[in-house]
């Protein structure tokens, strides 16, 4: 054997011991594992951030918020999740909603409508329109928790996720404060109208 | 250097001679009891989600009325603690936690201000409740004495903390006019009632 070898036979050698006991004390990693209330927390958080018609529509509930301004801007906030509720209130009892994907589909592309022309409708209406949406947005995620690892977990989840991406559309709409960025703010409405549009064409068997 | 290194190794040998155990973890000095109690209520999402809702209500009523829940919280606690166990009421029914979850949420989002009696007994009555349900994990080996104490001191800190935390949040009242503070409590209120409406809508399907 070589110089070489040798210095190379001891390196491993001594990366032996180290190794047994790395696999000796090793335990699954659980990384991926779904259950509990971390599991029930993580998808009650996950499930309003993965549907991207649930995030755009979302998003745009807040961003028309800041531009109608007051009360809209800070009955929405308060209001909104409760509205949801009841519709996750439908879901867990599984009392079905007529055509409920077209729907989430369509809230995007109304509400991204709304943004793109700053559409100024008279509060009342504004809110009913929200509260139609929020209904079919709170029956597509309570339809989820029943079967969740934790449901109470799932529900603080999704609520807070729901409320933290009005929040982004909130800030986002403050943008108005500048014409420059009130500009922004419609091409970011006609970009989630036509995603609303897309996702309305495929729920409606349009496209593929 | 030979010498200093000497007397370094006679000085370490002597210390290291001495040294006794530690008893960091009283866990084995009886005071286990203890523990259980104060973290039983925070490894229970259902209790978190109750004295956090609970304490926000408080701090959004002001200091004034807010600091008579440092002492009614942790005397419900122990009040429904000592009659769970006599009565053997071991847990309430998930509904009726979601409902308290509800009611709590709308209290909160409404801003209704409340008589300082009102917000008591209605923090007493939630106290007793989430007590009795703590009260499981009560055997027959477990001091009873120190689970409460746990407990007790639990409630103290949680309830005290959140409810400091909310009223430096939302500051003083100096205007009429609604801040974007006193929305965002409201706004918790909101997410708090409609877990609360989801999980009774739960409850009622299961």
């Amino acid at each position: 054997m070589t110089r070489n070898g040798r210095t190379m036979f001891l390196r491993i050698f001594r990366c032996c011991p180290v190794a047994v006991a790395g696999l000796v004390l090793a335990s699954p990693a659980l990384a991926h594992e779904q259950a509990g209330v971390g599991g029930g927390l993580m998808s009650g958080l996950l499930h309003p951030l993965t549907g991207i018609d649930h995030l755009i529509a979302m998003v745009a509930v807040g961003i028309w918020g800041a531009q109608l301004g007051a009360p809209a801007i800070w009955v929405l906030p308060i209001t909104f999740p409760l509205v949801m509720g009841l519709g996750g209130v439908l879901g867990v009892l599984r009392v079905p909603l007529p055509v409920p994907e077209v729907m989430v589909a369509l809230s995007a592309f109304v509400l991204g409508i709304a943004v793109a022309m700053r559409l100024r409708l008279p509060f009342v209406s504004a809110a009913a329109i929200v509260a139609v949406f929020a209904v079919f947005h709170g029956h597509a995620h309570g339809s989820e928790l029943p079967g969740s690892a934790d449901p109470l977990a799932f529900g603080v989840g999704f609520v807070a996720s729901t409320g933290l991406l009005h929040l982004c559309g909130i800030a986002i709409g403050r943008l108005t404060r500048w014409p420059a960025g009130e500009r922004l703010i419609q091409g970011l409405g006609a970009g989630i109208a036509l995603l609303g549009g897309y996702f309305l064409a495929q729920s409606l068997g349009a496209v593929a | 250097m030979n010498m200093t290194f000497r007397r370094g190794s006679i000085a370490a040998a002597m210390l290291l001679a001495q040294a006794n155990s530690a008893d960091a973890h009283i866990v084995g000095a009886r005071l286990g009891d203890f523990y259980a109690g104060a973290l039983h209520p925070l490894t229970n999402l259902q209790d978190l989600i109750l004295w956090g809702a609970m304490g926000l209500l408080a701090g959004s009523h002001g200091a004034a009325k807010g600091r008579w829940l440092v002492v009614v919280f942790p005397l419900g606690l122990l009040a429904g603690l000592m009659l769970g166990r006599s009565f053997g009421i071991v847990s309430t029914a998930p509904t009726a936690d979601a409902a308290m979850t509800l009611v709590l949420g709308l209290l909160l989002a409404s801003a209704i201000r409340m008589p300082i009696a009102q917000l008591c007994a209605l923090a007493f009555a939630l106290a007793a409740i989430r007590g009795a349900a703590n009260a499981t994990d009560l055997g027959p080996e477990t001091d009873r004495a120190l689970f409460a104490a746990g407990l007790t001191c639990a409630g103290y800190v949680v309830i005290t903390l959140i409810m400091a935390l909310a009223l430096a949040f939302r500051g003083t009242e100096t205007t009429a006019s609604i801040t974007w503070r006193q929305i965002t409590l409201r706004a918790f209120g909101g997410w708090i009632a409609a877990i609360g409406l989801m999980m009774v809508g739960f409850g009622l399907a299961s």
